[in-house]
């Protein structure tokens, strides 16, 4: 298979060569990812105490991570998925983005699991005495199954692109990625029966994508909502984790583009349009995220039972800020951007963007922590670190290394496969796809 | 005549215990343990005469017990030796009076029993002493939908009936950990009362009630007790609490399982038609790289 | 960590030492027990006649029948199978009069004492609670209350807690993952958590038994065990024989009867005279921890601060508005 040589060298940017930058950034991430180790190894050395878990707040950092990782494996079920579904055009410079950011934050997020059991090295307990009534039970079973599928589904999208990287004579790369291009590309030569196999094939996974991402995040949405705690005790939990998943999904695809259109020079293929029609969708899913935040609160706060109106004391006292980050600003904010043709600009649709990720992340703080911090039975306790959770360097490291493991994943793939699809480029309506 | 002495907070005292203590060790030294004996005298059901001993010390308000050590047992007021016996891990030791043995009573009519724990170079001796008078308890269940308990009570003085009258009798019945009291008889001029008993009572599986009808304590005759066994109980039903298939349990409900199954098979069969297709493709540029080798 | 690891291998390097010196692996035990106690004559008391030689972990080389020795990793799992199963035909209850409570804290102590916990351990916790500004201050000890739909137990993804026939829920802290989803599943706050090594080794002889769940282990889960190993031998929980003011009532409801050692009443008859209620009906996880209202109190509430220390007086600064 042939593919356009300018395309080919603009869209693999590392493949061939690895720059000083390359290097350098990928040390610091490094180091980041060193201290996250130490950290856990304290961690395992000393025992839990060295967070700031205790008997009450038995939930911390760790698994406000665990679900905004998992949430942002949202964006390729969306982007891929979805768009992939309805045949829209000019997801394609993007697709690839999404769905590595699906298997990699898929990879990453079950590790915050592992930080927070106590016994890691009983781990393979969930596999030999498992319980199906257990919610922890269904979210093994069902990230195992989403992994899987997400891989087939990176794996089907990847194959034109190994076929072209094995035909490109002039490439310049070591024997080693030639043979393994030659291996993964499975003889690929795109002919109309190969093309058909593989359209339809596509075509059930991303259906398949979407059905597994929705089931993977309503599971780790029912941990919480099965239980009888106030402010988690909700029906609405599973919908209410989808739409925030799609949302930071979404709003980790927008600042990927923008650091990818700006090291890499993609400027010719990712365009204002695609921030904008992004953009879009961010707002459209802002507002429903919105609704669905509003209707939890507003019905836990109308009916006032005595637990849940506890609750809603502590987070308009003394998580007021946070609480106001997060569901006001985080929402509000992309919307703001998008509704003015003059605010629509590249950085401020990265900025709002980066701004509702990072309000989702405390989103998911406030669900967690709060209602741990207001048990049926007062906390009448002495030890200030009973009553309220105060994460300590250990687990700040280790979310740290979590961000650098993933900007690593993400440098290390750009080395050896195209991180924006070549074969979908190539194809002859580039023209309607760019512009 | 006696002393009695309630010590400290052995809550749980034994099964109809008769409760005369002696605190003794006149000359104690600085370090040695000043150790109590109580003795109790009971006759059970089957008539048996038994003597218990008890050896204990107190140490901050704890009463601890003394393992190991013997206990002489003696009767009558001449001391005649009985037998000797080592305390168990709670300091207590038993024995019988057998029936063959002869029991010389004062002239009341009394028996006195006591016993001996002769002490060690770290620990006081001690004594205790008890004495009874026999007594004939009579227990007789009547009655269908009123049920009663008659009691009747006695002692033989020279042959003669004597009646146990104003004395109370207690009637309970033996449950795990203790015995749920069902009321307090006392005996009227001829020595006989009588109790209802309540008719909502759970029993075992079978309705089976063991009701115990006793002196306890009493300064005159002792622990006294006469055990029946009779099916006044209700039926329990022991079949109720264990539940199957639950949440709780550690098998799941069926429709989880359907559930989990359903979902799990349409979602890897998916799987599989995916992963057929790339070995479709496979086997398709195999045919085409054969080909190309031919021409 | 470290430690707990070699104490696992020296499970097996025990078993190739025994092995060298020519004894089956029959005889295996796990580390830090002593022969004498793998000896359990059998019920039969039948003697094989062959003894075999086995080294005591004080270094002495004993000499036992045959059919004496019993795997210590083979009583274990009798423990445990034991343990898991509960006693036949009870349904142990607890009814606790509120009217009597004065935070003595007699209970706190002797289950801390009976189950080897650290200080900062309380599996029996004692809380001031005030419903509502206008109602008044009552003391309220809080066992696990071994809820007949135990949510701890249904979430548990490994079966690390389970719900026996007698009603008790316990922990097999060897089987405990650490995951806590049973501590954020438990609406009353029962279970804690060890996050450290509580530093509890067994005693020279034992076996870890989840009936006390002695010993602790680090990133496990513990809780009250209503005495499991008590009710056994027929006694009641310490917590129970403890209380000096006889506050705390254990029983089994197949026999409708409750005691606290001194005084035995019918359950029902019980519940019925003093109005008996479970807290948090509405949640329901049906416990079986019954409480009697305070009324006509032995104490006045403040009676409870009077002899507590420091760290107590400070934890009861504001009774808890529930």
């Amino acid at each position: 298979m042939q593919a356009d040589n300018k395309l080919l060298k603009d869209l693999t940017p590392e493949i061939e060569n690895t720059s000083y930058r390359w290097y350098a950034v990928f040390f610091i991430f490094l180091v980041f990812f060193a201290i996250g180790i130490y950290g856990l190894i304290q961690q395992i050395d000393k025992g839990h105490i060295v967070t700031g878990m205790r008997d009450n707040v038995v939930w911390g950092f760790y698994i406000v991570n665990f679900i905004f990782f998992m949430g942002l494996s949202y964006s390729g079920a969306l982007i891929s998925g979805v768009l992939h579904l309805f045949g829209t055009q000019w997801r394609k410079p993007i697709i690839r983005m999404a769905e590595l950011i699906t298997v990699i934050s898929l990879v990453i997020g079950p590790f915050f699991i592992f930080f927070c059991i106590g016994r890691l090295d009983r781990l393979y307990f969930l596999f030999i005495y498992p319980r199906i009534q257990s919610p922890i039970t269904w979210d093994v079973i069902a990230i195992m199954t989403d992994l899987v599928g997400c891989f087939i589904y990176l794996y089907l999208s990847f194959i034109e692109d190994f076929a072209i990287l094995r035909d490109y004579a002039d490439l310049n790369v070591p024997e080693w990625k030639k043979k393994l291009y030659r291996i993964l590309s499975l003889g690929f030569t795109g002919t109309e029966k190969q093309l058909k196999i593989l359209g339809n094939a596509r075509t059930i996974m991303s259906a398949m994508i979407i059905a597994i991402a929705i089931i993977v995040y309503s599971v780790l949405a029912w941990i919480f909502g099965v239980t009888l705690q106030p402010g988690w005790h909700s029906t609405i939990f599973g919908p209410y984790f989808v739409i925030a998943a799609v949302y930071s999904g979404t709003g980790l695809l927008i600042i990927l583009m923008w650091i990818f259109r700006k090291i890499y020079h993609l400027e010719e293929y990712i365009t204002r349009r695609h921030f904008v029609n992004v953009g879009v969708l961010l707002t459209v899913i802002a507002a429903f995220y919105g609704y669905f935040t509003f209707s939890d609160y507003l019905t836990k706060w109308y009916g006032s039972i005595k637990m849940d109106s506890i609750l809603i004391d502590k987070l308009f006292t003394e998580y007021y800020s946070l609480f106001i980050f997060a569901n006001y600003i985080g929402i509000l904010l992309p919307g703001i951007i998008i509704a003015f043709p003059k605010f629509r600009t590249i950085p401020n649709i990265t900025v709002a963007a980066a701004i509702a990720l990072l309000a989702l992340w405390v989103n998911r703080y406030i669900i967690v922590i709060p209602t741990l911090e207001t048990p049926f039975l007062p906390i009448q306790d002495t030890r200030p670190a009973w009553i309220n959770y105060a994460p300590t360097w250990v687990e700040w490291a280790l979310t740290i290394a979590g961000v650098s493991i993933f900007a690593m994943l993400f440098m290390l793939i750009s080395k050896i496969a195209p991180i924006i699809s070549i074969s979908e480029m190539q194809e002859k309506d580039k023209e309607e796809i760019l512009h | 005549m006696i002393e009695i002495k309630k010590t400290l907070p052995i809550r749980i005292i034994l099964l109809s215990a008769l409760f005369f203590t002696t605190l003794c060790g006149l000359a104690q030294e600085k370090e040695k343990i000043t150790p109590t004996v109580t003795l109790q005298y009971l006759k059970n059901s089957e008539d048996q005469r038994i003597l218990h001993a008890v050896l204990t010390y107190s140490k901050d308000r704890m009463e601890i017990p003394l393992q190991g050590f013997g206990i002489s047992f003696f009767k009558g007021t001449g001391k005649e030796l009985v037998t000797s016996v080592v305390t168990d891990s709670k300091g207590i030791a038993t024995v019988e009076i057998g029936k063959d043995q002869k029991l010389a009573s004062d002239s009341k009519g009394m028996w006195t029993f006591s016993s001996e724990f002769k002490g060690n170079d770290t620990i006081d001796a001690c004594t205790a002493e008890v004495t009874v008078k026999d007594v004939i308890l009579e227990v007789s269940l009547t009655g269908d939908s009123i049920r009663t308990v008659t009691l009747r009570a006695f002692s033989l003085e020279n042959g003669k009936e004597v009646p146990a009258k104003g004395e109370v009798v207690k009637v309970g019945v033996p449950r795990m950990f203790s015995q749920l009291p069902i009321g307090e008889v006392t005996l009227d001029d001829s020595g006989s009362g009588s109790l209802e008993f309540p008719s909502d009572l759970p029993g075992d599986k079978d309705g089976n009630l063991t009701i115990i009808a006793k002196f306890e304590e009493n300064p005159t005759f002792g622990n006294v007790e006469k055990i029946n066994i009779v099916k006044w109980g209700i039926p329990s039903d022991y079949t109720k609490p264990t539940v199957h298939r639950a949440l709780w349990t550690k098998v799941a409900p069926r429709w989880m399982i359907i559930t989990l199954t359903i979902l799990l098979s349409g979602v890897w069969g998916h799987y599989l038609y995916a992963v057929i297709s790339l070995v479709r493709i496979r086997i398709d540029a195999r045919k085409k790289e054969k080909e190309e080798h031919r021409l | 960590m470290k430690e707990k690891e070699d104490n696992e291998n020296a499970h097996s390097s025990r078993r190739s030492f025994l092995r060298k010196m020519g004894i089956g692996a029959g005889a295996v035990t796990l580390a830090g027990i002593g022969a004498t106690s793998l000896v359990k004559s059998n019920e039969s008391g039948s003697q094989s006649g062959t003894t075999i030689k086995l080294l005591t972990t004080d270094g002495q080389l004993v000499e036992v029948d045959k059919n004496d020795i019993r795997p210590a990793k083979e009583l274990l799992a009798e423990k445990k199978s034991e343990a898991r199963a509960g006693l036949p035909n009870r349904k142990f209850a607890m009814v606790i009069d509120l009217a009597r409570c004065k935070n003595a804290r007699k209970c706190v102590e002797a289950c801390q004492e009976g189950h080897k916990l650290p200080k900062d351990h309380e599996w029996m916790k004692l809380y001031l609670l005030q419903d509502d500004e206008h109602t008044a201050k009552y003391w309220f000890p809080r066992p696990c209350f071994h809820c007949d739909k135990p949510m701890c137990v249904s979430v548990c993804p490994v079966g690390a807690t389970f719900k026996r026939q007698d009603g008790i829920v316990l922990v097999d802290n060897q089987r405990c993952i650490g995951c806590k989803f049973c501590m954020t599943g438990c609406p009353f706050s029962a279970r804690v958590f060890n996050w450290k090594d509580p530093e509890v080794r067994l005693e020279e002889g034992q076996i870890y038994d989840p009936e006390t769940n002695i010993p602790a282990v680090e990133g496990t889960v513990g809780k009250c065990v209503f005495c499991a190993d008590n009710l056994r031998r027929n006694e009641l929980p310490r917590c129970v024989t403890a209380c000096p003011m006889g506050v705390i009532f254990f029983g089994d409801l197949m026999e409708d009867t409750v005691t606290n050692g001194n005084e035995t009443f019918r359950f029902s008859k019980l519940m019925y005279d003093r109005a008996g209620y479970r807290f948090r009906e509405e949640l329901g996880t049906l416990p079986s921890v019954y409480y009697l209202p305070p009324t006509q109190r032995m104490f006045p509430v403040e009676r409870g601060l009077d002899d507590a220390d420091e760290n107590i007086k400070g934890r009861y600064k504001s009774a808890g508005p529930r």
